[in-house]
């Protein structure tokens, strides 16, 4: 007969060999995620384009919540199906999200985000303003797009890629953006 | 265990009163830390999992915009836990993406894997706590978060509640102790009391004594109660049996000294009847005599017949007074007991008999006779009688032979008296000692039947016995002694009728 220590003992060394066991499978399982192949820029920024609407309060539409949730391209369009692959399926506040192309600011209505595709700088002021009624979150990895009163925009940090915050834009269309935005963003511009 | 059974009441009441009030402590003891402990396990692990998801919350954006640095930086909030070893924040891919080590060590133990569906999970090891719980967006898990944490706290905890049980059962045994040792006094002392005065009772049969008391009503109570009444009742037995006795020994001494008493006045009696049947028995035979001398020849035949007859009757009846007055002074003398040579005594008793028996062929032999301390007059009688009674019994023999001797028989020294004449039947033994008993018909053997009545009252009356063994026509053999045995004391008086 086993005393109580002995049969502890046994146990003890049935909950080690558990976790050894563990420790070998779940490592191998880490590698082989890794070796999926590195995501693209654009598939990156098609990612951040479907999370950025989740770290902003929206103010309330009318018919918001049978409306589809729109992020719209605005010019050249860099991501072609890499955006819809992104957006299909996720949903904000209910809403569908959903990717469309448009071609004038004019046609931002609709649109909760809008990416500004490559642009010609003379044009870029007047796209903003154009836009600034839309109330629509405004995204551009074209460079000095914050600086000129565009609300986010891409950098590439190394092959990471990040993105700078104009907050002053950003509060002057009443949107607000979560801390948790701000907390990762490279950059923030604050109001002078 | 023949040991314990060996205890008495109040060791045994007071190991159980130890083991039960300690067996119980110990249960209850055990169930409290137990519940204690898995309670304080849950604790600990809703705490794991409350941390978790803060942190999860916190590194969401983190995650979703692959800004590990911020996810570092929340982790290392975690600093402000001291049980928390390490966390980590992988993504959905399980590549981890944050880190975080209290002592920085890079060694990083596996965590538990979540199963499909599962949200949360954790793992107990020896000195560890693992919770791996998924961090969700919105709805969308978007990676997941590791904590390891220290179960020093709960060890020490569980090491002092063990130390606490032991010290509470300690002081409770302890305490159980004192008190069984007060409590044992009215269950187990009055059991010992009453088994100590059960053993008195029992070695030295003294009935006297009671156990005492008890206080309670209960069994014990009822039992002592019993076993002194018990007591009381072997105490009246005894004391009606003591008197029962007492009255019995009265009356026994009583009805002795009546049965004396009539024995003496019995005695008395037949002396002074005896004595006053001589005078007219003498007046008879003067006249009888006086008759034959001087008025026969006027007499015809048949009244000189009579004559005779009357003349022989007073004769028989002079003899048969005789014999009753020997017999009635054997109880009223006192013996005279000296040292008595019985050869000469009974070779004298033998020449007077040789006389007595003149024309009969009788061959007399006295063998070894003792010297005895007896009554010499007395002892004279008894061979007389019983020598004249053998002489008499073998009359018909020719030559009969007649043997005075002593035996030892079982070591005693008897005597005897033995003849080979007509003897008699063995069935009428008991009557062979009787006054006026008699074995044989007057036209055969004349005789009163008192003889051997006298020789019994004197050999009794020297604290001796006598019996016989005979069988018809084959002789008769007198057996018996003339003091009591040595190795006896004097047997009393034997009390008898005439």
């Amino acid at each position: 007969m086993h005393s109580p220590n002995a049969v502890l003992r046994r146990l003890k060394q049935l909950l080690y060999f558990a976790v050894a066991v563990t420790a070998f499978v779940v490592p191998e399982a880490h590698d082989l995620h890794a070796q999926t192949p590195k995501p693209t820029e654009y598939e990156v920024e098609a990612a951040y384009l479907s999370n950025f609407g989740r770290f902003v309060e929206w103010p309330a539409r009318a018919g918001a919540a049978t409306e589809p949730f729109n992020v719209c391209v605005l010019g050249a369009d860099p991501f072609g199906p890499l955006l819809d692959a992104a957006l299909k399926g996720e949903t904000i506040a209910g809403a569908p999200m959903a990717a469309k192309r448009i071609s004038k600011p004019e046609e931002a209505a609709s649109c909760r985000i809008v990416f500004v595709g490559s642009v010609k700088d003379s044009q870029l002021n007047g796209i903003l303003q154009s836009l600034r009624v839309s109330n629509a979150l405004t995204v551009s990895d074209m460079s000095g797009f914050s600086r000129r009163g565009g609300m986010i925009q891409f950098v590439l940090d190394g092959n990471r890629v990040r993105f700078e915050i104009n907050l002053a834009a950003v509060q002057r269309t009443g949107l607000t953006v979560s801390s948790e935005l701000l907390k990762v963003a490279q950059a923030v511009r604050r109001a002078p | 265990m023949l040991k314990v059974r060996n205890y008495s009441i109040r060791q045994k009441l007071t190991w159980m009163n130890m083991l039960v009030s300690g067996a119980a402590l110990l249960l209850a003891c055990t169930a409290f830390a137990g519940y204690e402990l898995t309670d304080f396990r849950q604790t600990l692990v809703q705490g794991l999992s409350i941390q978790a998801q803060i942190v999860g919350a916190n590194s969401a954006s983190s995650l979703l915009f692959n800004d590990p640095e911020a996810a570092r930086n929340t982790l290392s909030a975690l600093t402000a836990a001291p049980n928390i070893i390490s966390a980590s924040i992988f993504t959905p891919d399980g590549v981890l993406f944050a880190t975080y080590s209290r002592d920085n060590s890079p060694a990083r133990p596996p965590m538990p894997v979540m199963n499909a569906g599962q949200i949360e999970t954790y793992q107990f090891t020896a000195d560890e706590l693992i919770l791996v719980r998924a961090i969700e967006f919105q709805g969308k898990r978007i990676g997941t978060v590791g904590i390891r944490s220290s179960l020093r706290e709960v060890n020490d905890r569980l090491l002092r509640y063990a130390g606490i049980v032991v010290a509470v059962l300690l002081v409770s045994l302890l305490a159980a102790f004192a008190f069984s040792s007060v409590l044992q006094k009215a269950t187990a002392r009055p059991i010992a009391q009453l088994a100590e005065t059960a053993r008195i009772v029992s070695r030295e049969k003294k009935y006297s004594i009671r156990a005492p008391a008890a206080r309670n009503a209960d069994e014990i109570g009822g039992l002592i109660d019993a076993f002194n009444q018990m007591l009381e009742q072997i105490q009246e037995r005894d004391s009606a049996l003591e008197a029962a006795r007492d009255e019995l020994e009265l009356r026994v001494a009583q009805r002795t000294s009546q049965l004396e008493a009539v024995n003496r006045e019995l005695e008395s009696f037949t002396y002074s009847v005896a004595h006053d049947l001589r005078a007219p028995l003498r007046h008879i035979q003067g006249f009888a005599d006086a008759l034959t001398e001087e008025g026969s020849e006027r007499l015809d035949t048949a009244a000189k017949g009579y004559l005779n007859s009357i003349i022989d009757s007073t004769r028989r009846m002079d003899q048969l007074i005789n014999d009753l007055l020997g017999l009635a002074q054997v109880g009223r003398r006192e013996l005279r007991i000296l040292p008595v040579q019985l050869k000469p005594l009974v070779e004298d008793v033998v020449r007077d008999l040789a006389l007595e028996t003149q024309g009969r062929s009788i061959e007399w032999r006295v063998g070894d006779l003792p010297t005895v301390d007896c009554d010499p007059g007395l002892a004279k009688q008894v061979f007389y009688n019983l020598l004249s009674n053998a002489a008499k019994y073998s009359r018909p023999r020719d030559p009969a032979v007649i043997e005075a001797g002593q035996t030892i028989l079982n070591g005693e020294r008897i005597l005897f008296v033995r003849d080979n004449g007509v003897g008699f039947n063995m069935k009428y033994a008991h009557k062979l000692f009787g006054v006026f008993e008699r074995l044989h018909r007057r036209e055969d053997f004349e005789g009163t039947g008192v003889g051997l009545a006298t020789v019994q009252r004197i050999i009794h009356k020297h604290g001796g016995r006598i019996w016989a063994e005979a069988a018809i026509d084959q002789g008769a053999t007198f057996f018996f002694t003339l003091t009591a045995p040595i190795s006896t004391s004097a047997r009393p008086e034997a009390v008898e009728t005439i």
